[in-house]
């Protein structure tokens, strides 16, 4: 069973955004062979009030847990995040995503770590997109740049308990965040949709530094054409086992059966 | 403005392939050779039946590629990558990276790359990309039917270039030209390589890209709308928008192209944004559009393998086109 840890739901306010319904996201998953994903609000990223775009959220994937797996924007520099992280939890978030960069905070801020702190106390994953768009598409009223891997790597080592999803990132083969021997708790997963498994091969090298365990199948659709990510697993060159952990086992561990 | 506007890095706008060579982590992967996508012929085509991918091909070969050892069935049409490169020789690792290049087309069904070469410090000197033009036609021969060269110049090398144009499409046989970034497209230093090309019937893959911020390293990057100037100017020249998916608002180059009928676009990048394909599709037609890597192989393949576009559509992106374009040469 493939699962995507790296999905989204609702209007980007850049771009038309096809798919994003949870009819048109199921059926682009059918039609792809994708079983379940983990969606969180495109809307929530630029929302002034992210927590408007998490009960858009909500209602878009009622009757569908079995399939859609909501994930929470919350941004720990506006009023009232406490209080939305517990509405969240209520409403059957099943995790969070953080946009440090478009919500003008750092991963090491006090007011990030209490929110890790708080997620980790309700066993949410916490996952954290390196970036939106390419930096190179970004629009002229925008100018975010990408988190920081080193900033990242910093976050993981002081919360070993917590659990990291890193999505469309790449480079971190070339970096502590790829190698087992670096010291860093293994306590994240590195979704693979940004990197590729042939030529440059940074997915393959991430098997062999870090181990198939610690991957995680991701499109970031329906930013992101879908079949990118299968052919990038598809055509990985690892055993039918490490194949199967990376398409959804690893990430099932952690977010639990349909 | 939103966000902290931290530096924006450098390499911004120089995709993957047109960047200078970057430094390849010397930790080989692990092969496990029971799962590993066989590298023989028939084999791959298994491959390529087990992944669904690339079922339609393009329908005539490539001019100038001839059969050779590790040439693909002929009975199987072509997948042409229109933007692809060799690794400059400067670089130690230069063969076996030529070869995982090769490997990579093996293992997604792409039988044909045409490819060229950068020097690794623009703007180049004549003695740079006569170099570089060498080791290409080298690599045609070390790979036969696979590789295809564009000729890479300076237009501001003046007459060595256009001489080194004509030589590169006459004696090594060469499939068209490379621009860069050293002069905009329509600055008229330019023109006399695009009437070679013209001459030769050639095609020009111009570098481009069109961002909503500066680009400090690219002062003279073309866009869309100079490309479209300069196919005004001389509509005989059969012209190549490069990476439309490297090169910054892909909405806006498709709709710059739009009225600029001898303009071709690449689909290459590493952008792996959905919809392009099918708005490019829409505004400029599929007879225009070229599929394309620029090294980021998955990236170009999964497109065209997710563009809801009949298949017949498809094949002509992933060969067709560019196999027509391809037999437009002189001589």
């Amino acid at each position: 069973m493939i699962l995507d840890v790296n999905a989204y739901l609702g209007p980007f306010a850049f771009r038309p955004l096809r798919h994003n319904t949870a009819d048109g996201l199921l059926g682009l998953m059918d039609a792809k062979g994708i079983g379940r994903a983990a969606v969180s609000s495109a809307s929530a990223i630029t929302y002034r009030n992210a927590q408007a775009g998490n009960e858009e959220l909500a209602a878009e994937v009622r009757g569908r847990a079995d399939r859609l797996i909501p994930f929470a924007v919350i941004n720990p520099a506006y009023a009232g995040w406490r209080d939305d992280l517990q509405a969240c939890r209520e409403m059957g978030f099943r995790g969070l995503r953080l946009y440090p960069g478009w919500h003008r905070y750092a991963l090491s801020d006090p007011a990030c770590l209490e929110l890790v702190d708080a997620a980790t106390a309700m066993r949410l994953p916490i996952s954290i997109p390196m970036r939106v768009e390419d930096v190179r598409n970004q629009s002229w009223l925008v100018n975010v740049p990408e988190v920081p891997l080193a900033e990242v790597a910093a976050l993981v080592a002081a919360r070993p308990d917590a659990r990291f999803l890193l999505l469309n990132g790449a480079g971190f083969a070339n970096g502590p965040l790829g190698r087992k021997d670096s010291g860093l708790p293994p306590n994240y997963l590195i979704e693979i949709s940004r990197m590729d498994s042939v030529l440059t091969d940074e997915i393959g090298r991430l098997v062999a530094s870090l181990g198939a365990d610690r991957l995680a199948f991701g499109t970031g659709m329906p930013f992101h054409y879908p079949d990118i990510s299968l052919l990038k697993l598809e055509a990985l060159r690892v055993d039918e086992a490490d194949r199967r952990r990376i398409a959804g086992a690893n990430a099932e561990s952690w977010l639990g059966p349909a | 403005m939103i966000g902290r506007g931290g530096s924006r890095s450098l390499a911004i706008l120089i995709d993957r392939a047109d960047a200078p060579p970057r430094t390849r982590d010397p930790t080989p992967p692990e092969v496990d050779d029971v799962t590993e996508p066989p590298r023989d012929p028939a084999s791959r085509r298994t491959f390529l039946k087990r992944t669904g991918a690339l079922a339609a091909l393009a329908a005539s070969p490539a001019r100038g590629a001839q059969p050779g050892a590790d040439a693909p069935p002929a009975a199987r049409p072509r997948v042409i990558d229109c933007h692809a490169h060799l690794h400059h020789r400067g670089r130690p690792s230069w063969e076996a990276d030529d070869r995982a290049l090769v490997d990579a087309a093996d293992r997604l069904g792409i039988d044909v790359l045409c490819c060229s070469m950068l020097t690794p410090k623009r703007p180049a000197t004549a003695d740079g990309f006569r170099e570089c033009n060498r080791w290409t036609a080298d690599g045609m021969k070390r790979h036969p039917g696979r590789i295809l060269g564009y000729a890479y110049v300076n237009p501001g090398a003046g007459a060595e270039a256009v001489d080194e144009v004509r030589r590169c499409v006459q004696e090594y046989g060469f499939i068209g030209v490379k621009l860069y970034n050293e002069f905009f497209c329509t600055d008229p230093v330019v023109f006399p390589v695009i009437e070679a090309a013209i001459d030769l019937g050639v095609p020009i893959l111009h570098h481009a890209g069109h961002v909503h911020h500066p680009l400090p390293d690219q002062p003279r990057i073309s866009d869309g709308g100079r490309l479209a100037e300069l196919a005004a100017r001389y509509p005989e020249a059969k012209i190549i928008c490069a990476h439309a998916c490297g090169g910054g608002d892909w909405e806006w180059t498709i709709k710059a192209l739009r009225h600029a009928p001898t303009v071709y676009l690449d689909t290459s990048g590493s952008v792996p944004d959905d919809a392009v394909v099918e708005m490019a599709a829409k505004v400029l037609g599929v007879d225009r559009l070229l599929f394309g890597c620029d090294m980021s192989m998955t990236q170009g393949v999964g497109r065209i393998r997710g563009a809801d576009l009949p298949e017949a559509d498809k094949a002509k992106i992933l060969g067709g086109n560019m196999a027509k374009l391809l037999a437009g040469r002189a001589g």
